[in-house]
Parts: structure tokens; C-alpha cells; sequence
């Protein structure tokens, strides 16, 4: 089954962040996909731009065009910062996944759905 | 055969036979919902049956073939059919399933049902409804709930198994720690509410005790190094020990303090007091769980001659305990009550003024009930009478009630 990490943490923008704690969380990112690399786990991922960047489409009406507004979807304390897709046996195992991979506040498992099944 | 032998057979079956027979049969449809239809359809069956071809000797065995069968027919049927969620995980499913211990079975389906990616309330509710085969409308009035909110958390709950993967298996040695707790709240949420139903006219609800206890045994049993399965399982073998001595002739509640020891059962409380003292020395020094010390709660309790000879100290020192491991006002005020019989009641007035103040504990029935026997021992028998009323108000069981409201217009009773 294949799961979706969703890594929640306060807004960072990385860009902004001192060069040594930067390196040292692309550190523990990179130790991550080694641990997925050696147990042979098929996997995506990628990081987010902080939630000031975000622009949400929300339907205006009927018969009107999409309302652009700025900001994430919903305003929370922490945001989604990251996600992983990642290939696992079951619920346990991806919660086992999860272990290991480094969050801010909290991570969401969420399964995909497999249309093709 | 008679209407009422079949009945009795068809419920002693159920009572036994369900959750071996759904757990067996999960592993074939892979899909819970097909699995409850296919095993109802055998119990159904037996009512048709049995009468004519007379009981079977080994009813879970010829309920779990029918309804085996059934669910075959039924896979066979839809297979064709689009396919809305995904089938259960069953792990290590190579093995034929005859081969395996037949309980194991059943703990696959409890810890299944008892995974900590489901709510405490859906957990109760799956295990009730899956483990134990109570019918819905049953589990809804247990949860307080109507029937068609408990069907549609029962659905949820079945969807979130299947939909997020949560895997059909017992968990490993090294996971336990992590599983268990989610597991143990469940019995002991069903052996709570069985020792002292909520609600209704009857004080306890044997068949939600019995339910626990038999879940309990099958913990034990499967996992007999466990400090905190033998808490557990001694707490329950206590309270089935003390049991008899919980109602008068009339059906009227006695107290802890007012009961006949005499009629506790001696080999269950010794069998407890047994478990409690294995559940405490196989918990790391100092650092006993919430079920490792409820047990030697309830042995000391057990242990006692009577009620004034009780080891008061050792039972405020094991809430304190508890207390640490697991913060709970409702445990505070237990501690309260046993302390009073250390320092005083006016000591544990004070204690249950300032516990009453936390809003977690407001309608609770407890605290005027603590509150009111202080008062009595303290002579202030006209505020204990108003206590012990507002007690009575806030318990929705009628025995429970009727021994309140006898305390309020007697507090010295």
C-alpha cells in the first residue's frame, strides 16, 4: 500500500535559515531516504515553501470564476511543510516508516487510494 | 427439541463460538463486513437447522464450516462486482489456517480491533460487536448512543481498518509496549461498566464481566509475562470474588465497608492476590503500571479482615503511585477516600472540596458520594443527607440510586 507522510511544522522559510541548522536538516532528510534507500522502500517526497507563499482557488459562486485568495487553505499553527510518498505493508509498517522520519510537530499518515484496484 | 433448549444452545454458541468463528472467517473474506453477514447467516442457519439434526457436538467448529462456505458463496457472487475498499492486510498468510492454535485466531481479531489508529470509543465498540458478537443495538446502549449513530461508527471504524491497512495480525514482542495499553483500556472499560452499569436497574451487567474476564483470560494466556495482562487479570478474578458480597438479600447495594466478607469466594481472592503480587514483581521497580497497581489496590482491599483493619497507609502509597503513572481526578478522589482513613475525614474534606473544583469531575456522582459519608463520620449528618441526595441525583443506575436516597434520609445507615 502506498501512504503519504505529511510533515507539519511551524512556517520556515529554509531560505532564511542559518546555513549550519539548514545542513543539519537536509542531514536528517537525507538519513531518512537512507534508511527507505537500504530497506528497498519505493519512495517520493518533497519540501514546501512556507504557507506565506501559498494561494488558495476557492469557487465564488455558480457561474463565476475561481476567487484567488492569498494564504494556505486553512490558517493553522503549524503548517504542511513536507510530504513523502512512500511504499509500505500495511498501517504498522508505515507507522514504522514514520518513526524515522525526521517532523517538526507532528506527522499525518494518510493512505492513497488506489483507484485501480 | 424445545423452543427454549434451542435458544439456550443457539445463545450458549454464540456466547462461546462468535469471535473464534468471525476471527476464522475474516482470514478467508479478508473484508470485515463479509465476514459479520457470513457468520450471522451461520447463526441463522443453526436456528434453522438444529432442531432437526439436533446440536452438534462441537458448535464453533460447525458454525465456523457454514459460515466459511457461506462467505465462499458470497466471494463467489461478487467477485465480478467493483470492489470499494481495499481487503485486510493479513500478514504471514501462508500458513493454513487449521494449523494454528485456534486462540490466536481470536487475539488477531482483539488486537485488530484494539489498534491505537482507532479511538478508544471505536475500539470498545468494534470489540463488542466483533470479538464478542453483541448486537448493535446492544453496543449502542452502552455507549449511550442511538442505534444508527453506533451502526455508523461501527462502519467508520470497519472502514478505517481496511481503508489505512491496519493489519489483521498479533503484533510482535518488541511492539507490545506501544499495543497493549490500547488492548487493556478496552477490557477494562468493559469490566468497569460490567462491574457497575452506568445506567439501568441492575448494578452489574454480568455479560459485559463475563465478556472481560474472558478477554482478559485470552491476554493472560497468550501473553503470560506481561506485568500489566496480570494486573489486569487479577483485578478481574477480585472483583468476581468480592461479587456476591455487593448486593444484600434484597438487591439492595452494601458498601465495601458494610459487606460480608465471609461471602468473598477465598480461592478467587487468593487466586487475585496471586496475579496482583506477579504483576507487581514483573514491573520494573518503581515503575508499575496503572493495571499492575489497580491489582494491589484491590488485593490489599482483598487481604483485609475487615474493613477498619485495612492497610489504609499501603493503599494511600499505592494511589500515589497510580497517580504518578496515571494522572486521573477520579483516581485522586479514591485516594481521598482512603486517606481520610488515614489523616481523618475533616483532612479529606478539605482534599474533595478542592477536587470538586475540577470540571472533569462535575455531574460525577462520586464526589458528593465521598463527600457525604466524610460529612457522616464528621456528625454533620444533616449536609451528609443533602450529599448523599445529590449523590442519588447524579448516578443513573436505579441500585445505586435506591441506596443513596436510603443514606439521605438515614445518613447514619
Amino acid at each position: 500500500m502506498r501512504y503519504m507522510l505529511m510533515l507539519f511544522e511551524q512556517d520556515t522559510d529554509w531560505d532564511a535559515v542559518p546555513e549550519a541548522e539548514r545542513t543539519a536538516a537536509l542531514d536528517e532528510h537525507a538519513a531518512f531516504i537512507a534508511y527507505l534507500n537500504s530497506r528497498g522502500i519505493e519512495h517520493y517526497g518533497a519540501a514546501l515553501r512556507p504557507s506565506t507563499t501559498a494561494t488558495t482557488l476557492r469557487p465564488a459562486g455558480p457561474d463565476r470564476d475561481m476567487l484567488v485568495t492569498d494564504g494556505p487553505y486553512v490558517e493553522l499553527k503549524e503548517n504542511l511543510a513536507g510530504f513523502y510518498i512512500v511504499e509500505a505493508a500495511d498501517l504498522d509498517d508505515a507507522v514504522e516508516i514514520a518513526r524515522h522520519c525526521p517532523t517538526g510537530t507532528g506527522t499525518e499518515i494518510r493512505p492513497l487510494w488506489d483507484a485501480t484496484s | 427439541m424445545g423452543r427454549d433448549e434451542l435458544t439456550d444452545a443457539v445463545a450458549d454458541a454464540h456466547r462461546r463460538g462468535w469471535g473464534r468463528v468471525l476471527a476464522t472467517v475474516v482470514r478467508v473474506t479478508r473484508d470485515l463486513d463479509a465476514a459479520e453477514d457470513a457468520v450471522q447467516e451461520a447463526f441463522a442457519a443453526a436456528l434453522e437447522l438444529w432442531p432437526d439434526q439436533g446440536v452438534p457436538a462441537d458448535t464453533t467448529a460447525w458454525l465456523t464450516t457454514v459460515a466459511r462456505n457461506r462467505a465462499l458463496d458470497a466471494l463467489r457472487r461478487e467477485r465480478t462486482l467493483a470492489r470499494k475498499l481495499p481487503l485486510l492486510i493479513v500478514p504471514g498468510d501462508d500458513a493454513p489456517a487449521d494449523v494454528e492454535p485456534i486462540e490466536d485466531e481470536r487475539l488477531r481479531l482483539i488486537f485488530t480491533c484494539c489498534h491505537p489508529a482507532l479511538a478508544l470509543p471505536a475500539r470498545v465498540a468494534l470489540t463488542l460487536r466483533l470479538v464478542c458478537g453483541v448486537p448493535t443495538p446492544d453496543v449502542a446502549r452502552l455507549f449511550l448512543v442511538t442505534q444508527p449513530t453506533m451502526a455508523a461508527r461501527l462502519t467508520r471504524a470497519k472502514k478505517k481498518i481496511q481503508a489505512a491497512g491496519i493489519p489483521y495480525r498479533v503484533p510482535a514482542a518488541h511492539e507490545l509496549p506501544d499495543r497493549l495499553p490500547a488492548a487493556l483500556a478496552v477490557v477494562s472499560l468493559l469490566l468497569t461498566e460490567g462491574h457497575t452499569a452506568s445506567r439501568g436497574d441492575s448494578l452489574r451487567r454480568p455479560e459485559l464481566v463475563r465478556t472481560a474476564t474472558e478477554l482478559a483470560e485470552v491476554l493472560a494466556e497468550l501473553m503470560p509475562d506481561e506485568a500489566e495482562v496480570l494486573g489486569l487479570l487479577a483485578t478481574v478474578r477480585l472483583a468476581a470474588a468480592r461479587s456476591a458480597a455487593r448486593l444484600d438479600t434484597e438487591g439492595g447495594l452494601m458498601p465495601l465497608s458494610a459487606q460480608d466478607r465471609s461471602l468473598w469466594d477465598p480461592a478467587l481472592i487468593e487466586d487475585g492476590c496471586a496475579l496482583a503480587g506477579r504483576a507487581m514483581r514483573r514491573s520494573s521497580p518503581g515503575r508499575a503500571g496503572p493495571y499492575a497497581l489497580h491489582a494491589a489496590i484491590a488485593a490489599v482491599h482483598s487481604e483485609a479482615p475487615s474493613y477498619e483493619a485495612t492497610d489504609w497507609t499501603q493503599v494511600v502509597a499505592l494511589y500515589d503511585l497510580l497517580l504518578a503513572v496515571a494522572p486521573s481526578p477520579v483516581t485522586a478522589l479514591a485516594r481521598a477516600a482512603a486517606w481520610s482513613h488515614v489523616a481523618g475525614p475533616a483532612a479529606a474534606l478539605d482534599e474533595v472540596t478542592a477536587l470538586a473544583a475540577d470540571p472533569r469531575l462535575h455531574g460525577y456522582y462520586g464526589v458528593p458520594a465521598v463527600r457525604a459519608d466524610l460529612l457522616r463520620r464528621l456528625g454533620r449528618n444533616a449536609e451528609a443527607a443533602a450529599s448523599f441526595a445529590e449523590a442519588a441525583a447524579s448516578t443513573a443506575n436505579d441500585v445505586e440510586r435506591s441506596y443513596l436516597l436510603a443514606r439521605a434520609a438515614d445518613p447514619a445507615l
